[in-house]
């Protein structure tokens, strides 16, 4: 049986944000605030996402003239599921109530 | 400066990515703090720009050895693998001049290089026009030269106690080298007790010199002729070979590393990594005629394999010892051996004359005219 390689918390944050949006698109720096990750990670990571085809991207044309147009994500069915199975560490901890306690 | 950035990082990624370098520089119109848009720019050159310089860098290679396996199979079935294997040595000295002009070698060196290759071309196209007839000599031949490897070793150049260079015109050649891989790929179809003296007084002369490269390659490829076709004559041959590599083993090498010669294949990237790269693509070129011979017949394949397993067996002795990286580092004998030993491999069906249909060796099954027609 071959072995996938786990996700890092990174892609599962990312993943988590996408998954939030639902069936609406997300921007590069829009999912780099909601995720917690910097560019020079989102980036490689949504290239493997729609690689592997968990992502689809659209160029959408911007609402008011004189803007650039905008690179749009969004989960694809697949890549839905894969965000289900993959929530972030913290919140599989909180659920199964081994979240360390602060002080 | 956050979309000069962008546009960089946009022009060095592969053509497939370049929609995302345009996303990343059209993003940062969204971002309305300039200093956050510097660093959302610098971010993605850190995350994305390795990659695609290393890419970038490779890309030269991977097309080359891309064209030269596609041109061995279009213009191997057209011209076989002798011309093919000429087209790859033209490739890997061109790769080898390279990398000894990065690494800063003296321009003598890519003299004798370039000189070499020119002869070996000649001797090429010499040795290819004798008609494959005359293989049925090549047991004599195998022997002959063999003796020659051996006066080597007995009255040949020394240095440092070892001996298996001579001075011919003031250039000094390396005779097991040059003859060695031609002798190993014509006993793959030449295993005849001649032929097989051949072997063993090859083998003797590599434990003389001593030269542990070369009795490695005689090892290897030996073991590869007798997982093709095992026979007494070819066992005999390997067990000779071996005792050879361990009688080398055994006895000191202490000759040290030469700049240019020896260990190039790993010692090149801790010069430039293009160095290293043109090392490595230029040595696997060397193995691309394999490919085009192992399409022919059992007989020919088993050539063609042997050949392969000769130039395999020293590059990798010469990144791991201090013995000449062949072709790509600095040595014409090398070049020479390379060009010589293509001559063993079989030439496209057209050019074939006399009756090749039947191995160098064996006597023609018939000679009536309707056995020829069949065959032919």
């Amino acid at each position: 049986m071959p072995r996938t390689r786990a996700l890092s918390n990174h892609a599962r944050s990312v993943l988590a944000a996408l998954l939030d949006a639902g069936a609406g698109w997300s921007h590069g720096y829009e999912l780099c605030r909601l995720a917690d990750v910097k560019s020079g990670t989102l980036y490689p990571l949504l290239i493997r996402l729609e690689a592997q085809g968990y992502l689809e991207a659209e160029w959408q044309q911007p609402a008011e003239g004189g803007r650039p147009p905008r690179h749009a994500y969004r989960l694809t069915k697949t890549g839905v599921q894969l965000a289900r199975d993959n929530p972030p560490e913290r919140k599989v901890a909180a659920r199964s109530g081994l979240r360390t306690a602060t002080t | 400066m956050a979309d000069l950035l962008c546009r960089a990082l946009q022009f060095i990624l592969p053509p497939r990515l370049r929609d995302w370098g345009l996303a990343i520089r059209y993003e940062l119109a969204e971002i309305p703090d300039d200093t956050q848009a510097l660093l959302f720019a610098l971010a993605s050159v850190r995350g994305l720009a390795p990659r695609a310089l290393g890419q970038l860098l490779m890309h030269p290679f991977v097309a080359l050895l891309g064209a030269a396996v596609r041109a061995s199979r279009g213009f191997g079935a057209l011209h076989g693998p002798r011309a093919v294997g000429a087209l790859c040595a033209v490739g890997a000295v061109a790769l080898g001049l390279v990398s000894m002009t990065v690494a800063g070698a003296p321009v003598r060196y890519l003299g004798v290089n370039a000189g070499a290759l020119v002869l070996g071309l000649l001797l090429l196209a010499l040795v290819s026009r004798i008609p494959e007839g005359a293989g049925r000599l090549s047991g004599a031949l195998i022997l002959g030269l063999s003796v020659l490897l051996l006066a080597t070793a007995l009255v040949g150049l020394r240095i440092e106690g070892i001996s298996r260079w001579v001075k011919l015109g003031g250039v000094v050649v390396q005779p097991s080298l040059v003859l060695l891989p031609f002798m190993l790929a014509a006993f793959s179809r030449t295993r005849t007790p001649l032929a097989t003296t051949g072997m063993v007084v090859a083998a003797l002369a590599m434990a003389l010199q001593p030269d542990r490269a070369m009795a490695a390659m005689m090892t290897a490829t030996l073991a590869t002729v007798v997982a093709t076709r095992a026979d007494r004559l070819t066992c005999l041959a390997l067990t000779a070979s071996l005792a050879a590599f361990m009688v080398t083993l055994l006895r000191p090498d202490a000759l040290p590393a030469a700049p240019f010669v020896d260990q190039v294949l790993l010692s090149s990237f801790a010069v430039h990594a293009l160095a290293g790269l043109a090392v490595v693509a230029g040595s696997a070129l060397l193995l691309v005629p394999v490919l085009i011979g192992g399409s022919y017949d059992e007989e020919r394949r088993a050539t063609s394999l042997a050949f392969g397993s000769a130039w395999l067996a020293a590059s990798l002795a010469a990144a791991f010892s201090n013995s000449p990286t062949p072709v790509v580092g600095y040595g014409g004998s090398a070049i020479l051996g390379y060009l010589l030993s293509l001559s063993t491999l079989p030439r496209p069906v057209s050019a074939r004359g006399g009756p090749a249909i039947a191995p160098p060796d064996k006597p023609l099954a018939s000679r009536d005219s309707h056995s020829r027609i069949a065959l032919a």
